[in-house]
């Protein structure tokens, strides 16, 4: 195993954290706007990273830059979906979350 | 400019070039470097300028190179504290969030700029946007104890600077 794939390895297992982490919030945060705060911050960072480990096994420059353009689409349309999700809902009259009302 | 398929207008040379150029970098790219489906690029490049001039007439912002490798930089930087962040508030044993609702007067002039800025806060650190009225922007914050406004700023700084736009007064 050279250096390469090790950090390509590397990467992916952090790419993974960072997913297993959006993903435990997504089940742990209590309403939606907190959700998306996980989901969309956390997914990304763990597509980049995903992206940067595999781009370090892509058999050419085109091949790899493709790889960085699907994750900048992939942050484009989670930004702009969070937003559209999270506008509708408050327009709809969800209130957010809070502690006070709640057990701490 | 109310039918702009049907209306001759004159596009400046460097702009069209500047466009296919960047189009056919795209095309290189989705292809894996391929040329062999160079016809069905040819058309694709052709229709991606023609649909680019449409959405994005030339001479409504002009995109400084050095304004967005800045706002490159303070993207991924931000976003990487972002997503650090909110993974440890996931997975700390103890759920401890205090959430807020905060509105903020944007200095960004009207237009595609403001969208952009909603659409980039939701990536950084504690920001969710949840509401965007004329200069107000609403947003969501995850923990009110954590301070996000100058980060907002800056975010706004590194549009203006991208786009070549100029900041209003607060």
């Amino acid at each position: 195993m050279d250096i390469l794939d090790l950090s390509s390895a590397v990467l992916l297992i952090i790419g993974a954290a960072f997913f297993l982490a959006g993903t435990v919030g997504l089940l742990r945060f209590p309403d939606v706007y907190t959700r998306l705060h996980a989901l969309a911050k956390a997914d990304n960072l763990g597509l980049g990273f995903t992206v940067l480990g595999l781009v370090l096994q892509a058999p050419g420059v085109a091949a790899g830059l493709k790889l960085i353009l699907v994750w900048l689409l992939a942050l484009a349309a989670s930004a702009t979906l969070s937003f559209l999700i999270a506008r509708r809902a408050f327009a709809k009259g969800i209130s957010p979350w809070k502690p006070e009302e709640h057990e701490l | 400019m109310q039918n702009p398929l049907n209306t001759p207008r004159k596009y400046p040379i460097k702009v069209l070039v500047w466009r296919a150029t960047l189009f056919t970098a795209l095309w290189w790219i989705l292809t894996e470097g391929n040329f062999v489906a160079w016809g069905v690029g040819l058309v694709s490049v052709i229709l991606a300028l023609v649909a680019s001039l449409i959405l994005f007439p030339p001479g409504t912002s002009r995109l400084s190179l050095t304004g967005l490798a800045g706002f490159l930089g303070f993207f991924l930087v931000q976003s990487v504290k972002g997503g650090v962040q909110v993974a440890l508030i996931a997975l700390r044993p103890r759920l401890d969030l205090r959430p807020a609702v905060l509105d903020i007067t944007m200095r960004l002039p009207e237009g595609r700029s403001r969208v952009l800025l909603a659409n980039t806060l939701n990536l950084l650190p504690g920001t969710l946007s949840i509401g965007l009225e004329g200069r107000y922007l609403r947003m969501h914050l995850l923990d009110k104890r954590i301070p996000v406004e100058s980060g907002v700023h800056e975010a706004e700084v590194c549009i203006a600077r991208m786009l070549s736009l100029p900041l209003e007064e607060l």
